[in-house]
């Protein structure tokens, strides 16, 4: 009886498989000669542009993140439908999502979790260096699948750290279950109570289908869930979460202390020059050098090699300039620009950014100086560069 | 295909032609000049397309009013093989040479005469210029079949001071450039850059302030034409010593610990209860308030 008002609460929402797949072959359309080229032409195209599309608008954002990644280590991830395996192929692409993340979100820190034989264990600590991440999920290709992976346990385990962040940094964790069936020791409705409480962010991506009790853990704690279709969508739904989230209305703001050491760089000829060790390294085996040069700590002048870093000594956050810069263009997204047709151009056919010739059948415009660029450009410009290059020039000018 | 197999190394050189500073330098000393500066650029321009057959240019000259590309020339638009005859130069020299040559002396003569400096911002316009670069090297890197690499960078002959306002901006070419792969080279004609020479720090390029003007061409010959991976092999200019150092939204001074607003990273040297950048109110975490106990007062006997 539980089962039919649970089912009356849900939200309505038609199954793919409900509604009714449309004849997609029609889509293929044949031109006068039998060729399919400016369909495909044209598909091509629009999912290009579909990347552009979305943006957020003025809405605040959580630009200091604590993630954990959750991988499942279960039977079910030695199915061969990604290539070589599922769980090489997940490994390989939850590298370049470090990357990335560590690339759009330099202030923020990463925690990887492994599950299986219905227990959790943790991989990597949760940390601001992408180098210690990726050396673990190499080494991690080798692991034996086994067992059945547990929710309760990896999401508790997660907990434990997130619990002890500061409140104005958004806590998330993303995982990536491939298995259909969780072990639990115990009530998981509890545990999704614990986390609305601490104001976590859970969200999965599944490898083999929907799961109910998936569905209703990102609903309640205001994730995504999406199930893939095939590598490439795999590394779409990743790349999702690259992104900083919108910040829920309940996160603190405060001001945070950070620490701008200076680079120093000595030669040996220097009569100053004193070698030392870099305080991140004394706990790894390998990697302890005595170099020249380095970041210094401006309270208490322990030294490190390479920025973003907290400070093992005094606990104060080392951060460069340019760290917080990267996380600008979140702050100030780049308005779309406006699609039309080529034929509407009278003037010159030329792409105000690259000189090259417009080809394509669409030329897009920017809203506020109303110059004209090609679809590479665009995609260029919306992706990689933030900024139009002739809103620039206006800028200064005024 | 051999063809095929071989790299690509295409350079820009982005010359500053500020004609404020241009002018002013004219009428203080008459060792550099505009024309001097541009060939020294043509002289490495030659160069590095006689490095190699496949080896690619562009020139962009950056004005305070726009930015303009002197050479390639919009080689697509009708009628512009009959103008390659006009410019072999009889000389026997190899007919791509004289043809860049030519074609940026004229456009630098069009650009110059025809745009006039209006308003009062007579920075050059730097950022904007890297960013039309880095569009035309994204271009080109699409034209060509999977199979060829093609290695990019970008030369700065950079004449006049910095825009502070230009930073934002600046700061995403940047970070665009490092994700290409594509290397950020500065050559400094007058005061230091510290724009410049943070991009050169994080795009891993070379920054160079040059003792003595006049010597311009044989500094670029010198440094800046190897191409990336020569540059291991050659005893070249030390890196700067680049300020990481952030400048603190109320004072403009360079700090080494500051407070960052966790909404908008603004950076501020002194705590204070609200951001000036988003007003948003802190939480800050007040200690109890201990109420004064009250002390009796001892009558004087």
């Amino acid at each position: 009886m539980w089962l039919a008002d649970i089912m009356d609460e849900e939200p309505e929402r038609a199954k793919r498989w409900e509604g009714g797949y449309e004849r997609t072959w029609e889509v293929l359309k044949e031109d006068e000669s039998g060729s399919l080229k400016a369909t495909v032409e044209e598909i091509l195209f629009q999912s290009k542009r579909k990347r552009v599309i979305e943006s957020h608008g003025q809405v605040r954002l959580g630009m200091m993140r604590h993630l954990h990644v959750v991988v499942d280590c279960s039977r079910s991830m030695e199915d061969q439908d990604l290539k070589p395996n599922r769980l090489t192929s997940s490994l390989k692409l939850i590298e370049t999502f470090v990357e990335e993340y560590f690339d759009q979100n330099p202030i923020s820190q990463l925690g990887i979790i492994t599950t299986k034989n219905k227990r959790a264990e943790k991989l990597t600590d949760l940390a601001g260096n992408a180098k210690k991440h990726i050396v673990a999920l190499k080494k991690a290709v080798g692991t034996v699948c086994v067992g059945e992976p547990s929710l309760y346990n990896s999401l508790n385990l997660a907990i434990q750290t997130l619990k002890h962040m500061p409140g104005h940094t958004s806590r998330e964790i993303l995982i990536i279950l491939s298995s259909l069936t969780t072990c639990d020791p115990a009530n998981i409705s509890e545990l999704i109570k614990t986390l609305k409480s601490l104001k976590v962010r859970v969200s999965i991506i599944g490898l083999s289908a929907e799961v109910r009790v998936c569905t209703v853990l990102t609903r309640e704690t205001g994730g995504s869930y999406h199930v893939i279709l095939d590598e490439s969508h795999f590394k779409e739904l990743l790349m999702l979460h690259v992104k900083p989230p919108p910040a829920s209305s309940s996160s603190e703001c405060s001001l945070i202390r950070m620490g701008f050491p200076q680079h120093t760089i000595a030669s040996l000829t220097d009569q100053d020059a004193k070698p030392s060790f870099s305080m991140s390294h004394l706990d790894s085996s390998s990697g302890a050098v005595l170099s020249l040069g380095g970041y210094f700590c401006p309270q208490c002048h322990a030294k490190y090699t390479e920025l973003p870093v907290e400070c093992k000594v005094c606990g104060l956050t080392l951060v460069s300039a340019p760290h917080l810069a990267r996380s600008f263009h979140h702050l100030f997204p780049l308005q779309g620009f406006t699609e039309s047709p080529a034929q509407e151009l009278h003037a010159d056919r030329c792409c105000q950014a690259c000189q090259g010739e417009l080809k394509d059948t669409s030329i897009f415009t920017c809203p506020s100086c109303r110059c004209v660029f090609c679809l590479e450009c665009d995609l260029f410009i919306h992706d990689s560069l933030h900024c139009c290059p002739c809103c620039i020039h206006n800028q200064t000018n005024s | 295909m051999m063809a095929s197999e071989e790299e690509i190394n295409l350079l820009v050189i982005v010359v500053d032609v500020n004609p404020v500073w241009w002018g002013q330098q004219a009428q203080r000393e008459t060792e550099l000049s505009l024309s001097k500066c541009l060939d020294a650029v043509m002289v490495l321009g030659n160069s590095h397309l006689a490095m190699g057959r496949t080896n690619k240019l562009a020139v962009i000259a950056s004005h305070c009013e726009d930015s303009h590309f002197l050479y390639p020339g919009k080689s697509w638009r009708a009628g512009d093989s009959g103008g390659d005859d006009a410019y072999s130069s009889g000389d026997g020299k190899y007919e791509l040479l004289s043809v860049v040559n030519n074609l940026i002396a004229e456009e630098i003569r069009k650009v110059m005469s025809k745009t006039e400096v209006r308003g009062n911002s007579t920075d050059t316009l730097l950022a904007g210029t890297l960013a039309k670069a880095l569009c035309y090297v994204n271009r080109v890197s699409k034209e060509f079949e999977a199979g060829q690499e093609i290695k990019s960078r970008i030369l700065v002959i950079k004449a006049a001071e910095d825009c502070p306002r230009q930073y934002m901006n600046f700061m995403n070419v940047i970070f665009a450039a490092q994700k290409q792969n594509i290397l950020i080279d500065a050559c400094v004609l007058d005061s230091d850059s510290g724009l410049l020479q943070q991009a050169c720090d994080i795009t891993g390029g070379l920054y160079l302030k040059i003792p003595q003007k006049v010597a311009l061409a044989q500094y670029l010959l010198w440094v800046f034409l190897p191409d990336s991976d020569q540059r291991s092999q050659l005893v070249l200019p030390p890196p700067a010593h680049v300020d990481y150092r952030a400048a603190c939204f109320c004072h403009r001074n360079l700090i080494e610990i500051g407070y960052v607003c966790s909404v908008c990273l603004s950076i501020f040297c002194n705590f204070s209860p609200i951001c000036t950048t988003c007003e948003t109110a802190f939480k800050i975490q007040l200690p109890h308030m201990v109420k004064p106990k009250k002390k009796k007062l001892k009558q004087p006997s």
